[in-house]
């Protein structure tokens, strides 16, 4: 166990934290701290550019492999580049599912072919991909899903047909990863492929779903007849739930870490709005305040402790508990800005900056607890598969 | 001692919910949302009708001449059916002000008897709300100033909107002058009377939070029946049902609390600070529960603008803190609990005074 940062580790943070400091600037000024939780519409256009910036200088992607051209970096390094991209306020990243899920993945289980063809669009910040896994009939219980794949022997292509729901900035990428049926009569997580679909073309319609924020950040995706490349599979045909769930265990690594720096941020907004409108002084707030910082420090180390673990995707036991841990300690923060905000609240002033950055936090972090897996999934996984309970009973439709 | 309404109360109360489940469909509200105003003179007009702007105001000034504890039942209509009409700081806590008024008042009756007749509303600006709920629509605006009750007239002040996450809400900023002219009542005899306002405003929000809590409830009881995941309702799942079983605790026990708290008022009681500041909590407590569970139940469905949920989850989250916060409220149960001769023990349970 060694929990400092080495000279060298310090020498890099003073490079990032310069290199940022030096082109959060000019045209790019604008999107300090937007494009968050909640802000996922802010500046769509300019961001791109900005991931487009960020490659050119090497900093997307640190954590790949050298050989599919990332940085390399180790975990410390990793969260270096995180601590100090949060503390610079560089805005959500619109690549985050490329470079996070699906490049991962692909590094993992796609072929060279698809490596060399889909790797670089990723890398260089010029592509950006979609989630195409919930359905209507298909939340929580992910394997019930109906999309339907089928490959055209004459066409040489997969033609798709079905919904996906909720599907992030579907509206801003140009590919999406789906999860289909491709064996006629499965049932279950058995008979899947998981495809990678162009999304400009006559077979796919977008459709936004309005948020509660008002918002339309995530969308309704409707195949209707289709089209990708054969070769656009990840897998064998049958293997998508594997992969599917491959996919999943990665997400806890890269975004894991920025999300936190996000956290640290939002709590430290949180008390800045406290000691100035006097809700510092309250007793009841002041321990609530102070409970969301231990709980923050006890969510970082457990991550650290998780990530500093093996690399094969594999999730350790400590992972189990993560998502539960980190979304209800959000929820909780949400509603803590709320109180002490008090009155103003519920009050929408876009010329204050700060309130608008509270206000949303609070009504993001009311879905926290639903996507990516709800609070009653993550509990099951944690008793059925930490701890080797037996599995409620489920009847399949 | 008893604890239950009486048949006359609960029929009233019956078809008030009747009226409102029909006029006042979430489908009408979200068009009312959209208006400039965001509030419909015809759906007020037949509130009216139906006397709801009726209820307090003395039989002799053409009213029912009921009270606080009647008002407890009807905020919960408002909260459940979702009225974005502030009709409550009219008939209630407005009525309720005028009402306390010296009968040497020369107003005070035609008021009263327009409160009754439906064709007035008046906003309340209290000092515990920095801001005015539907005061760009009042006729009259009973307004505080260190202790002082002023009346003025909607042209006499300057108004600036400010915006809520909740649509239904129109809150407003008001600057205004208080001068000679527009003093009804000097300090040494407005306070008791903001006190009392106070109380009701709160009262009403706690009523409304209540009503809200039960809404959010049924909808997400018939969204658990109706969705279904693994082959099953949601519903029967532990880990969902339990959740809704957990708000319907809540809301029971809020009940009686914002019951002994509208007994309180009605009755003088000389600890109703105590007793409506319990209810705020209580009630408030019920309904962040109700919706947090609420859009837990609902997953994803909840966090859409479509679903019907969001219009109640954000009525509470905005209602909360209004005529008082948690930490105004929890204070005033502190203080009271913490006194040097606190009577808390037996004996006291219902007489503490």
């Amino acid at each position: 166990m060694s929990l400092e940062f080495s000279v060298a580790d310090e020498a890099f943070r003073e490079e990032i934290a310069t290199w940022l400091e030096a082109n959060l600037q000019g045209e790019f000024a604008p999107l300090r701290h937007r494009g968050g939780p909640g802000d996922e519409e802010a500046f769509p256009e300019l961001r791109k550019a900005w991931e487009r910036h960020l490659a050119k200088a090497g900093w997307i992607c640190v954590g790949w492999p050298t050989e599919h051209g990332g940085r390399g970096l180790d975990v410390t390094r990793q969260v270096i580049f995180h601590e100090e991209y949060a503390r610079a306020g560089g805005p959500g990243r619109m690549g985050h599912i490329g470079e996070g899920l699906i490049g991962p993945t692909l590094i993992a289980y796609g072929t060279q072919e698809q490596q060399r063809r889909l790797l670089p669009g990723i890398r260089e910040g010029r592509e950006f991909w979609a989630q195409g896994y919930s359905e209507p009939s298909a939340g929580s219980d992910l394997s019930n899903l109906r999309t339907r794949a089928e490959l055209d022997e004459t066409s040489d292509e997969w033609r798709i047909d079905g919904q996906k729901v909720w599907t992030s900035l579907a509206h801003e990428s140009q590919w999406i990863f789906v999860v289909a049926r491709c064996e006629r009569g499965s049932v279950g997580p058995k008979g899947l492929c998981f495809l990678l679909v162009p999304l400009d073309q006559p077979g796919v319609t977008i459709r936004p779903i309005r948020q509660i924020s008002g918002g339309c950040e995530f969308n309704e995706v409707f195949f209707d007849d289709a089209r990708t490349a054969a070769n656009n599979i990840v897998g064998a045909p049958g293997e998508g739930w594997k992969i599917a769930m491959a996919l999943l265990g990665f997400e806890r690594g890269l975004s894991t870490l920025g999300q936190q720096m996000h956290f640290t941020q939002e709590l430290e907004l949180i008390c800045q709005v406290a000691r100035e409108n006097g809700a510092a002084r309250q007793p009841a707030l002041r321990q609530r305040i102070a409970r969301a910082w231990v709980g923050l420090k006890v969510m970082r180390y457990n991550a650290l402790r998780m990530l500093s673990g093996g690399e094969d995707g594999q999730l350790p036991r400590e992972a189990l508990i993560y998502k539960y841990y980190w979304s209800n300690w959000h929820r909780d923060l949400g509603k803590l800005a709320m109180d002490v905000l008090g009155h103003t609240g519920n009050v929408v002033d876009d010329s204050d900056p700060v309130r608008r950055r509270v206000q949303q936090l609070f009504l993001f972090t009311r879905a926290d607890t639903i996507y990516a897996g709800t609070n009653e999934i993550q509990l099951n996984i944690i008793a059925e598969r930490g701890l080797g309970m037996p599995r409620e009973s489920r009847s399949n439709a | 001692m008893d604890f239950t309404f009486t048949d006359d109360e609960l029929a009233f109360r019956e078809a008030i919910s009747r009226f409102l489940m029909v006029e006042a469909a979430p489908e009408v509200l979200r068009e009312i949302w959209e208006t400039d105003s965001g509030r419909s003179p015809d759906l007020r007009h037949k509130m009216a009708e139906q006397g709801m702007t009726a209820l307090s105001v003395p039989e002799e000034c053409g009213g029912m001449g009921l009270g606080d504890v009647a008002w407890s039942l009807m905020t919960q209509e408002l909260g459940y059916y979702g009225i974005p009409d502030s009709l409550a700081d009219t008939a209630y806590v407005a009525e309720g002000l005028i009402n306390d008024l010296p009968e040497s008042i020369r107003d005070r009756q035609g008021w009263l008897e327009r409160i009754a007749e439906g064709d007035v509303r008046i906003a309340v600006g209290h000092s515990v709300n920095p801001l005015v709920a539907d005061a760009h629509l009042a006729d009259l605006l009973l307004l505080e100033h260190e202790g002082e009750v002023h009346v003025l007239s909607r042209e006499q002040v300057s108004l600036e909107d400010n915006p809520s996450i909740d649509s239904s809400r129109r809150l407003s900023r008001i600057r205004w002058e208080p001068s000679s002219s527009t003093r009804l009542v000097d300090s040494e005899n407005g306070r008791a009377l903001w006190e009392s306002a106070l109380n009701r405003g709160a009262l009403s929000a706690a009523g409304q939070l209540l009503g809200l809590a039960q809404r959010m409830l049924d909808l997400s009881v018939d969204y658990a029946a109706q969705r279904k995941q693994f082959g099953k309702p949601i519903g029967s799942f532990q880990a969902v049902k339990h959740q809704l079983a957990d708000v319907a605790g809540k809301i029971e026990f809020a009940k009686p609390v914002l019951y002994r708290a509208a007994y309180a008022l009605e009755h003088a009681d000389p600890l109703v600070d105590v007793h409506v500041s319990q209810a705020k909590l209580a009630c408030g407590d019920a309904a962040w529960l109700a919706a947090r569970h609420g859009i837990q139940v609902h997953g994803a469905m909840g966090y859409t603008w479509e679903v019907d949920l969001q219009m109640f989850m954000k009525r509470t989250w905005a209602l909360d803190p209004d005529w008082g916060d948690r930490g105004f409220h929890k204070s005033r149960v502190a203080a009271h609990v913490l006194m040097d001769d606190a009577q808390l023990g037996p004996g006291h349970t219902f007489r503490e005074a």
